[in-house]
């Protein structure tokens, strides 16, 4: 036990000692909740469109007029089509609407009438809003008109409830989500060169021959940085709940217990890297190309996992921070739901503790063993 | 009653024979010397003895336990010093020591520990601040945490000067009870000259175990007998040194009296601290000029500032005349440099890497394969020109960074502790080649802290505290101390200086 | 005097990637890990929402009830249906995530339609996925609106919004996630490439054989930046032809001018990754140092919210963001056949980005002697 304290104080003195650490676990997660507050936007896009009146009726002026006063939509007015896609091209303008010459004529005929809406499919979240706003922009101006005595009122309203998250706020979720993120990078980026750098230091060589068991050296490697991870996820906690004024539905007890698990696959992920790779090169591209992207693509946090196709739904089974992703934003805006508690947490915990088994395994106290030609030329 | 007792070992690597059916027995309460030419097995035989490594095959009893099965309870009782000292470098003196004691289940009880390593003062710094002899000197007092019966030192004394490889023999001597057994590997033979026992390894087998007086009486002999056992040395004409072309424009060939490196005035200054302070001299043509001094005394930094690595802050050196402050990439074409610590890419061959300084160092692409070759066959590279260079053992890798420091024909050559922990035939080797490149002109500015290869230089500058202290031939130098030897010609200096 | 100039520089060009390229790991994980996570990621990211699992609570029980939820049976967005009268169960199911919608039709539904009353569907999406909750409420009210639409047929004035979505009319949304992947994965493997590699050098002690060597400050800085430029192109093209011919992704501009563009592009960021390099002093803060640099980097890209959507503050400081170029040209000239002007507009902040980086990592590497 003393000996577990010592290594322990011993690592937590190099984190303290190595300002990196301290930015990975606490400025870099300040930096990205403002960009997600702040420079982040994926409820109501501001889109700016370009308007070409080819119909001279008065009444269609006011429709003209509406673009430009929506909330939604900035309007840029246009005469000839070949500068709108000039705007496009260069993103001036992210789609366009067309008012063909017989708009009025047909609406006073009660026919239905074409609005042409261009989109830039490039990108395609933005084109969707165009659509969206145009549609409604034009239904409401159409409601409102002289014409609105003769349309028809739809007789099937569709009302939408979101439930944990009535206003839609994304923030609601996303910033749990970066929560998640900063997670997986201590777990994984802080520590995927820790071990690698004791052997190359010689001071491991110099711990092997004191008291010092595989348990020590594994548990001395997890605690510190499990610790490190802790604070960072209260910091980050605090942040959200306190500053940024996020709701907390759920059991703080809980979300600390299963972030703790999450925190013990992400440590298990960096310091099997650590072990087995001496190569800081290959650590690091490992612990990028295994850590962050994945955390990143496949956690459902940006995409949702439903929609990919069967096999790459199974193949995020094997991606730790799916689970957490999912675990957290439950805990933030519904509470505390017993089943995806439980389902999450046993996941990550087997998933932990396979990770803690490689890892046991692949310390040895000699410098040979399991993986013995890598250690012995890294030390020599 | 024995501390080791190994029958018949053997350890493997691959096809590599590390450890050649070796017995050995040590007996409690010796102070031993491991003695052997660089990948001869000295550390792979340490790391066996305290089952860091298992045997391929043999007996190995470790005060009664078997390393092989009972590591947990052998660690009980041994104290061990790896080659880099184990040091944590981003603690402080204290936190190393209170880490070990506590991995070691002894008190932290350090007073009298720190007052006899003179580290009292400097308990709160970092371990990585430190210079080479208080490292060491670290390391030692964390291995001897908690009294171990048996000691094993990987080469402790490596990259440190005199005075502190005394005080370290004084403090494993002082620390240790009569019980205590050692088991000390070194490159240095007048240290294991004063050992109780000398064990000599050559090629995983031992061809030397008994007293050292037994073997020559005075540590000169010793060297000699060590080098016959060892296979003798016998000088050659140096091919390096015969194939060496003078070239430079500055200095006509025969000119001897021509400057080739001149410092002047150099300093580097931390704000109240200076590393380096007015350190003038005037290096002649072929000639070889000696720095040395304790660890810490400004040496590196001198050197370092000399090409062009640290910026002076005050002062400034020429090397063939060209200022290196104002000129820095053209007065170092006229440089080769052999850095203390191997810096050639470990994973380029060695052709790879010979090819990339000389190509670096502006030898036209036409001209640049006969150079290769020429010069791997003079380094003897020729069996290991396709190694990588991390593969190498240590004598090769110095022969490699010679090779590719002296590719370009540079008239001045500046060398970093070149044969730091190197053994005794690559260094006498070595030295051959270094002597003759001067008789050709070649000037040579080397660090050391062997004081045997002092006697190699034409002139010697003892540094201290960042300032020169003294100035000389090594007999001038030996006359102003009154002593017989370089060694003690360098305490001695360093000793009247600080009690002025 | 030239010619010294060349063959230093290609020496240490040589140099730089025997390293890279000699250890067959470090091979295989600078060709192989981009590649293999361009194929996972581009099959599996995607924004329109599929496969979506249905609870209905349905207490019409009518023909017209009926008939409305085999239409969400038939679309092909729609997966599982789970049926249930009792309402803790149909929260549970929503709750626990089992489905991921719900549709709640009233007793009244038949009754209402049938008398010509305007009625009403409730759906229920699970906000804790706002983005997907949103996407899969719309698609849920089209069928409905569709549904209704055709009980009672329109009569009178009407707008019918007829939409065309240029460089990509069926708004699939892999052809934009692809070109954000290949600038992401070349981003990646750029910084990495160069971040580490003058640390590395300092870690072994190398980078002082060079200095002591006559190479200048510029020839370090073109021997260090052209072979990672050089992987990394070769690396963008490859992923060029492997989105182009597995995805289809359409490819519609100039060839010349996306090399051009990549290609400077892909300097901007070697010259970022080379000055963080320059001011490392270790491997492990390179790499740190790296991901504080590329996460707000990612974020503010363009590819996850639109730049025009940004405080204005934030707006400004993208211009020094080589990312945001780099994604609107790779994705501008691939889907929208960006032309030569509107090229050399978004590579002038590209070039000053490559300039001011390359001189501070140049003067760096010696600064740093002390």
């Amino acid at each position: 036990m003393k000996i577990l304290l010592a290594l322990v104080k011993k690592e937590i003195k190099q984190i303290l000692r190595d300002p990196s650490s301290i930015i990975i676990a606490f400025i870099l997660p300040l930096i990205s909740i403002l960009i997600y507050m702040y420079g982040i936007n994926l409820d109501s896009v501001k889109v700016t469109i370009g308007i070409k009146n080819d119909d001279q009726s008065p009444e269609v002026a006011t429709l003209v007029k509406s673009f430009g006063h929506s909330k939604y939509v900035n309007s840029i007015v246009f005469d000839n089509e070949k500068d709108i896609e000039t705007a496009l091209i260069r993103s001036k303008i992210k789609g366009a609407v067309i008012i063909p010459n017989d708009f009025s004529s047909k609406l006073s005929r009660r026919q239905t009438a074409d609005l042409m809406i261009i989109t830039d499919g490039s990108e395609v979240n933005t084109a969707n809003y165009v659509q969206s706003y145009v549609a409604s922009i034009a239904n409401q101006w159409l409601a409102t008109s002289k014409y609105n005595s003769t349309i028809v009122k739809p007789r099937i309203n569709t009302e939408i409830r979101t439930w944990y998250n009535p206003d839609m706020d994304s923030h609601f979720f996303i910033l749990p989500g970066s929560i998640a993120i900063t997670m997986t990078l201590i777990g994984i980026l802080l520590t995927s060169l820790v071990v690698a750098r004791e052997w190359e230091r010689g001071t491991m060589e110099a711990l092997l021959s004191t008291n010092v068991k595989t348990i020590h050296i594994v548990l001395g490697k997890y605690i510190p940085y499990f610790i490190l991870g802790m604070l960072s996820l209260a910091f980050n906690v605090f942040l959200c709940v306190c500053i940024f004024q996020i709701p907390f539905r759920g059991n703080y007890l809980i979300l600390f217990i299963v972030s703790g698990l999450f925190l013990f696959t992400s440590l298990g992920i960096g310091l099997n890297i650590s072990t087995m790779l001496k190569n800081q090169f290959l650590a690091s591209m490992m612990s990028l190309g295994l850590g962050f992207l994945p955390a990143l693509m496949l956690s459902g946090l940006m995409f949702p996992i439903n929609s990919m196709p069967d096999i790459f739904q199974h193949f995020t089974r094997i991606i730790p921070p799916r689970y957490y992703v999912t675990f957290i934003e439950s805990e933030f805006m519904a509470g505390t739901i017993p089943e995806i508690v439980a389902v999450n947490a046993i996941f990550l915990s087997v998933i932990g503790l396979l990770l803690f088994a490689l890892m046991y395994h692949n310390t040895s106290t000699r410098l040979e063993a399991s993986s013995k030609r890598v250690r012995l030329e890294s030390v020599q | 009653m024995n501390t080791v007792e190994i029958k018949n070992l053997t350890k493997k690597f691959g096809n590599t024979v590390a450890i050649d059916n070796l017995s050995l027995n040590i007996e409690k309460g010796k102070i031993t010397g491991l003695i052997g030419a660089d990948a001869a097995g000295k550390t792979t035989l340490l790391r066996t003895i305290i089952g860091l490594m298992l045997p391929d095959s043999g007996e190995i009893n470790i005060l009664g336990f078997n390393p092989e099965t009972q590591k947990d309870e052998l660690n009980l009782h041994i104290g061990y010093m790896p080659q880099k000292f184990g040091l944590y470098e981003d603690l402080t003196i204290r936190e190393n020591l209170e880490l070990y004691a506590d991995l070691k289940n002894v008190p932290h009880d350090f007073d009298k520990m720190l007052e006899f390593t003179a580290l009292t003062k400097f308990q709160n710094r970092l371990a990585g601040a430190l210079s080479g002899g208080m490292k060491q000197k670290l390391g030692l007092a964390c291995t001897l945490l908690g009294n171990p019966e048996f000691l094993l030192l990987d080469e402790p004394s490596v990259g440190v000067d005199p005075i502190s490889r005394r005080d370290l023999i004084a403090m494993v001597r002082e620390m240790i009870n009569p019980n205590t057994t050692v088991l000390w590997s070194t490159a240095y033979l007048d240290e294991a000259h004063n050992f109780d026992t000398a064990v000599v390894i050559d090629k995983g087998k031992i061809i030397y175990e008994g007293k050292p007086h037994n073997l020559a009486p005075t540590p000169q002999e010793f060297e000699n007998k060590v080098i016959e056992l060892m296979g003798g040395y016998t000088q050659e004409e140096s091919l390096i040194a015969k194939n060496y072309e003078w070239k430079s424009k500055y200095c006509d060939e025969n000119d001897d009296e021509c400057l080739t490196v001149e410092a002047d005035n150099l300093e580097k200054r931390y704000g109240n601290f200076y590393a380096v302070k007015n350190n003038t001299f005037k290096i002649k043509k072929g000639e070889i000029f000696g720095l040395l001094g304790p660890n810490g005394a400004g040496k590196s930094t001198s050197f370092k500032m000399m090409c062009g690595l640290a910026r002076p802050t005050g002062g400034t050196a020429r090397i063939m005349g060209i200022d290196i402050k104002k000129n820095p990439e053209k007065a170092r074409s006229n440089l080769g440099y052999m850095a203390q610590k191997f810096s050639l890419y470990g994973s380029l061959t060695v052709r790879q890497n010979l090819e990339f300084f000389a190509l670096a160092y502006g030898i036209s692409i036409l001209k640049r394969k006969q150079k290769v070759n020429e010069v791997i066959d003079v380094f003897g590279l020729k069996e290991y020109e396709k190694m990588k260079a991390e593969e190498l053992p240590l004598g090769l890798k110095q022969r490699l960074s010679m090779a590719a420091a002296l590719i370009h024909n540079p008239p001045v050559l500046f060398l970093d502790e070149p044969t730091s922990g190197v053994d005794i035939l690559t260094r006498k080797d070595f030295w051959n080649h270094i002597t003759s490149l001067a008789k050709k002109g070649v000037t040579i500015l080397v660090t050391t802290h062997f004081m045997d290869e002092a006697e190699y230089c034409d002139r010697i500058s003892l540094f201290y505290h960042g300032e020169t202290i003294a100035v000389g031939t090594p007999a001038q130098l030996k006359a102003q101390a009154g002593a017989q030897d370089m060694e003690t010609t360098f305490i001695n200096l360093i000793k009247e200086s600080e009690k002025q | 005097m030239i010619r010294d100039f060349l063959r230093r520089v290609v020496a240490l060009i040589k140099k730089e990637f025997i390293t890279i390229w000699m250890d067959p790991k470090t091979r295989g994980i600078i060709i192989g890990m981009p590649l293999m996570q361009l194929l996972i990621f581009a099959n599996a990211v995607t924004m329109e929402v599929q496969n979506i699992d249905v609870a209905v609570m349905d207490r019409s029980k009518s023909v017209e009830s009926r008939e409305l939820l085999s239409r969400f049976e038939h679309s092909p967005r729609f997966r599982n249906f789970y049926y249930t009268d009792d309402k803790t169960t149909f929260q549970k199911y929503i709750d626990i995530q089992k489905v991921q919608i719900g549709i709640i039709i009233n007793n009244d539904f038949a009754r209402n339609i049938k008398s010509g009353k305007t009625t009403s569907v409730q759906i229920i999406t699970d906000g804790r996925q706002t983005n997907s909750a949103s996407i899969a409420g719309g698609y849920a009210s089209q069928i409905i609106t569709g549904y209704g639409a055709e009980a009672v047929p329109l009569k009178g004035a009407a707008i019918n919004a007829s939409v065309r979505n240029w460089y990509n009319p069926n708004l699939n949304y892999q052809w934009f996630i692809l070109t954000v992947i290949v600038a992401l994965l070349a981003l990646v493997i750029t910084l990495i490439l160069t971040a580490l590699s003058v640390a590395r050098e300092r870690e072994l002690g190398t980078f002082d054989q060079l200095i002591v060597s006559p190479l200048s400050s510029v020839e370090i800085l073109i021997g260090k930046s052209v072979p990672p430029l050089i992987i990394s192109i070769i690396l963008t093209i490859i992923m060029t032809i492997l989105v182009t011919v597995f995805f289809q992704l359409p490819f519609r501009g100039s060839l010349a001018l996306f090399l051009i563009a990549i290609s400077i592009s892909l300097l901007a960021i070697v010259g970022v990754g080379l000055y963080i390099s320059s001011i490392c002093n270790t491997q492990q803060q390179a790499i740190l140092s790296v991901m504080t640099f590329m996460m707000p980097a990612i974020l503010l890209s363009g590819y996850i919210s639109p730049i025009e959507d940004m405080p204005v503050f934030l707006q400004y400081l993208t211009y020094l963001n080589p990312v945001r170029f780099f994604m609107v040209l790779t994705r501008g000239i691939f889907l929208k056949g960006m032309g030569i002007e509107d090229v050399i507009i978004n590579l002038i902040p590209l070039i000053i980005i490559a300039a001011i980086t390359l001189t501070l990592a140049g003067r760096t590497f010696k600064r740093k002697l002390g």
